[in-house]
């Protein structure tokens, strides 16, 4: 699979990408203060037709991010956060959710200084679980209650970047 | 015209210095959005000034906030009346429009602002916002100049006007402003990410410049100072750029990418191209450098899979049997499932075809021989090797419609591992090939109760029924992922933008004869695009602030063309077939009509129900809202009064909607054949004989024998030889030109036909085409139905879709032979159920449907992720 970073024109492809394979999704305009905003740390996996068939969806949660412009916790330090990510079932066991990580890690660590990034899982996701845990590297942090919309538990989970 | 601005202030408008006061008060109340407090200034400077123009607007508007958008209007509209040279007036009246998204009409408004207060810094920053929207670049250069002379110190307005230019094509001006203003930054932070990307912006233009040298001394000096903090983009610029010089260290600068991300094709390209290499057109001279180049890249990293992939795609004869021997050895033993569709691309040549078959083949063999000597040990291979390899085998039949072939080795498979839902995946894919659809649907449910908690098999699951017509059983499939507290699966999908979904469901309501709901969604895919396209308006200002500028070039070139995207276009191309049937046959849309509401004296006690519940709801909503906070501008959506679509179907000009679906669509898809189809279907109903002849000739462009193509050309000649009177000058001439082109003047159309018919006598579609002009040339029924039946001779390529369409057409010229159509294609299309009768198909559907649901216990525990 190609795997490069994503543009504006990947946007629509992601979108789909997301609508087959989890259940939380996000309009058009979501993805694109993404892109506006971050614009080297989403990355896509396509197929030699060009289609979509992987991507990660990713931000920084910086001191802007604060809820009603509070300022910074103390201990606050920017890191990266992975909004979304997911392979078409027809193309995993390939390794891609691991490139696609790895490249969008690399630009959050040089491009943000980002310290180590977070993202969350249901808790009822076994095999997403094991893949951010086992392959590549995540531990879990903590764990928010009725965190998605539908009621499930998320667990919230860091890899430092830190070398 | 009159005069720029009033000399002096109008009578009316002046106010005694303390209604003047409150007026100010007025505005800051708004901007601050105190929309009661607001309303009651203004009721009390109205209470003695009732005609006072400026204050009759701003009530309007903050009754507008209030959600009060009639009254609001109103007021708003007497106030322009009373005031129509206060740019207050005009400027409250330029938001309204914005609000109703009126963009157009917004922008004249925000344009008479301006003439009676030129200076105005909200309201010029307001108007480039909008003349941006509408690529109204020229004006957009003027905007950010006056913008600019007001506030020099605020740094985004140079930003702005740089852009501006670029947009506008001066790419020169757009330079001299960035260069000026970097001249001018005294303190920029440490490793700032919007000055970076400022930057790269900066540079990007040099680029296209072609000023290479002084843009690769600029992402030098800032890339060493690390002002410039992205460092793939760095190494990209200056692969670019060097690439484009000519220069001798592009090539290093590409390895360098390659290394950084081995699995980016792109790189690989470039640097081959920077060798003069096109890998997308390698030659016989080439193909030997390109692949040793190739094999280099392979031969540093095992752990790569890129090259090894990409080497597949050119390498012929030989290299191509060593390199495909090792990947798919590789692949099959790592239990790679995607293999065949990493593979399938390279399928255009027979030889590989062929190659790959063998060796999977010989995988499998391998294994059945090694069982049946397991003393022998002339082989090493493992029941994951003996599976995969069949799963591979399995989809290459499939592919290649050979089904027998295709199910033996499934069946093989399912036995060695029942548990594995990519089986009875690729089982659906073949029996919906293959015309089982209902089949189809059962065993992709198969396949999602291995793995419950995967969304994508159930999306298959959903998308499966519905090609199958069990429309109302796919919703129930797709509600197992959607938002609970939505009203429907479908319209949490429609609000998520899932235009994937949307489509197969309008297209399933088609089949089932519901044109009216078909229509319904594809105009709710319209809307997803009309709102993408809406979606911009906020990034104009936006990405200005983050810099993000390169990025925001990318987002307005997408959105410029984003109804070219396939799925607006198959909406579009849907929507207007639809509106050609019901143009050329009304009753389609009065039986649909009278069916609806005979329906609806049954449903009526139903409705009324959940109509009590909903109204409670809304109201209980409506409590908590109190009427007094803010609502914006924006109208609210108003509610649906015809959700099935029967009062759209019923519309009285089919041929214009039609030709607005698709209106936005034929000059960025110049060579989609079904755009080119319909807007000939379309443009020839409603006269417009040039357009329909510059269609047929943009498709003929394409595929010169397609047998749509056959039918129009004569349809096209036909009518325009039985028109009355001529088509006015220069069209009538450019008409007759092309078409004579297309079909020369002295070939009648009997022979032009039977001439296509010997040309494509083995191609089921073209004989259907053939028949379809033989009867528009007046044949008797006989003789079109005695050419149809040479469809089904054993030499010809006949496919489900033509033969069920020429059973429809069969059909509609009330032939006496359709039955016998129908069973002559059931036998041939052996594994199909498409072409049983109906009694039949009832039971089919019964199967299809009986499923018993697992429970949440028994989900498998299957990898899903990775």
């Amino acid at each position: 699979m190609n795997v490069r970073a994503a543009t504006v024109d990947d946007l629509a492809g992601m979108q789909a990408c997301n609508l087959h394979n989890l259940p939380e999704n996000y309009t058009m305009k979501y993805y694109l203060y993404h892109a506006l905003t971050w614009p080297s740390l989403s990355y896509v996996a396509e197929d030699h037709k060009g289609r979509i068939v992987g991507y990660i969806l990713a931000k920084m949660e910086d001191f802007e991010e604060q809820p009603d412009g509070a300022p910074p916790a103390s201990d606050h330090v920017p890191h990266g956060h992975v909004t979304s990510i997911s392979v078409l079932r027809s193309y995993r066991r390939l390794g891609v959710a691991k490139k696609l990580m790895v490249q969008s890690q690399e630009a959050m660590a040089t491009v943000y200084h980002a310290a180590y990034v977070s993202l969350h899982v249901r808790k009822s996701n076994r095999a997403a679980l094991s893949l951010y845990r086992d392959t590549l590297g995540f531990t879990i942090k903590d764990s928010e209650a009725k965190y998605y919309a539908d009621g499930e538990d998320a667990y919230a989970m860091q890899l430092s970047l830190k070398p | 015209m009159p005069p720029a601005a009033a000399p002096t202030t109008p009578q009316n408008r002046v106010l005694p210095a303390k209604d003047r006061k409150a007026f100010t008060e007025l505005l800051s109340q708004y901007e601050s959005r105190q929309l009661t407090k607001g309303r009651k200034t203004a009721d009390q400077i109205l209470k003695k000034f009732p005609n006072h123009g400026e204050t009759l607007c701003m009530k309007g508007l903050i009754l507008v906030h209030l959600g009060m958008r009639e009254e609001g209007v109103e007021l708003v509209k007497k106030g322009m009346k009373s005031d129509l040279t206060s740019h207050i007036c005009w400027h409250v009246f330029a938001l309204i429009q914005k609000g109703e998204h009126n963009y157009e009409e917004a922008l004249k408004s925000y344009t008479q602002a301006l003439r009676f207060d030129k200076d105005n810094a909200n309201i010029l920053r307001d108007a480039a916002l909008l003349q941006t929207h509408l690529r109204y670049f020229d004006a957009l250069v003027e905007s950010r100049i006056a913008i600019l002379k007001q506030r020099p110190h605020v740094r985004h307005n140079w930003v702005a006007l740089a852009v501006a230019y670029q947009l506008n094509g001066d790419l020169a001006e757009a330079k001299k402003v960035l260069e000026g203003y970097e001249r001018c930054l005294k303190y920029v932070p440490e490793h700032d990410f919007e000055h970076s990307e400022l930057l790269l912006y900066h540079i990007r233009i040099l680029e296209a410049l072609g000023e290479y040298s002084e843009a690769l001394s600029m992402l030098n000096t800032h890339s060493k100072s690390r002002s410039i903090v992205d460092r793939v983009g760095v190494m990209e610029y200056r692969a670019r750029i060097l690439s484009a010089q000519k220069s001798d260290e592009a090539a290093n600068a590409w390895k360098d990418l390659i290394a950084h991300n081995p699995d980016c094709y792109s790189y690989y390209k470039s640097y081959l191209a920077n060798q003069g290499i096109d890998f997308d057109h390698i030659t016989d001279e080439n193909r030997k450098q390109a692949v040793d180049t190739m094999k280099q890249f392979r031969d540093q990293d095992s752990q790569v899979t890129a090259p090894r992939r990409l080497i597949l795609t050119i390498a012929t004869g030989h290299d191509f049997k060593e390199s495909a021997l090792s990947y798919v050895t590789t692949a099959v033993a790592k239990g790679i499932p995607s293999l065949f569709s990493d593979m399938k691309s390279l399928y255009g040549d027979p030889f590989k075809q062929q190659v790959l078959e063998e060796y999977l083949e010989d995988i499998r063999d391998g294994y059945i021989a090694q069982q049946k000597q397991p003393s022998s040990k002339i082989t090493d291979l493992s029941p994951a090797n003996y599976l995969w390899a069949l799963y591979y085998l399995a989809q290459h039949f499939s592919y290649l419609a050979q089904y027998d072939k295709a199910l033996e080795a499934l069946d093989a498979a399912i036995k060695h591992t029942p548990t594995l839902p990519e089986l009875y995946m690729c089982k659906a894919r073949l029996l919906k090939r293959a015309g089982d659809l209902y089949g189809a649907a059962r065993v992709m449910h198969e396949a999602r109760k291995l793995d419950g908690q995967d969304r994508f098999i159930n999306t298959k699951c959903g998308k499966y029924r519905l090609r199958a017509g069990l429309i109302e059983e796919a919703s129930e499939a797709f509600g197992r992922f959607t938002k609970k507290d939505a009203v429907s699966p479908m319209a949490d999908l429609e609000d998520m933008q899932s235009w994937h979904h949307i489509l197969e469901e309008g297209d399933a309501h088609q089949r089932n004869g519901k044109p009216n709901i078909a229509l319904k969604r594809y105009y709710a895919v319209e809307k997803m695009f009309d709102q993408y396209d809406e979606d911009q308006y906020d990034f104009h200002g936006y990405s200005l602030r983050k810099t993000t500028l390169n990025s925001y070039n990318d987002l307005l070139k997408w959105e410029d063309s984003v109804r070219s995207h396939r799925a607006f276009i198959h909406a579009a191309v849907s929507a207007a077939r639809i509106w050609v049937a019901v143009h050329d046959d009304p009753s389609i849309a009065a039986t649909l009509q009278d069916e609806a509401s005979a329906a609806e004296a049954d449903k009526k006690a139903k409705k009324k129900a959940k109509k009590a519940a909903l109204k409670d709801k809304e109201e209980d909503s409506k409590k908590g809202s109190s009427g007094l906070e803010d609502k914006g501008l924006e109208p609210p959506t108003p509610k649906d009064d015809d959700p099935e679509g029967i009062k759209l179907l019923a519309s009285s000009d089919p041929l214009e909607r039609a030709a607005k679906f698709l209106r936005r669509i034929a000059e960025h898809t110049p060579r989609n054949l079904d755009v080119c189809f319909a807007d000939f279907d379309v443009a020839i109903r409603r006269k417009k004989y040039l357009q329909a002849v510059q269609a047929l000739a943009r498709a003929r462009a394409v595929d010169p024998a397609h047998p749509e193509l056959h039918v129009r050309i004569v349809d096209l000649r036909k009518t325009v030889s039985s028109l009355s009177g001529s088509i006015p000058e220069p069209s009538g001439s450019v008409l007759t030109g092309t078409l004579a082109d297309i079909l020369p003047e002295e070939v009648s159309l009997e022979t032009y036909n039977s001439q296509y018919l010997q040309q494509h006598s083995q191609s089921g579609a073209a004989i259907f085409a053939v028949a379809r002009v033989y009867r528009r040339l007046g044949s008797p029924r006989e003789e079109v139905e005695s050419l149809l039946f040479t469809a089904l001779g054993d030499q010809n390529e006949l496919s489900i879709k033509t033969a069920l369409e020429i059973i429809s057409f069969l059909r509609d010229i009330k032939s006496p032979r359709v039955e016998e159509f129908r069973v002559a294609c059931d036998t041939r299309f052996t594994l199909s159920t498409v072409f049983k009768n109906p009694e039949d198909l009832l039971v089919l559907r019964q199967l299809a449907i009986n499923t018993e649901e697992p429970a949440d216990s028994e989900k498998a525990d299957v990898e899903v992720v990775g």
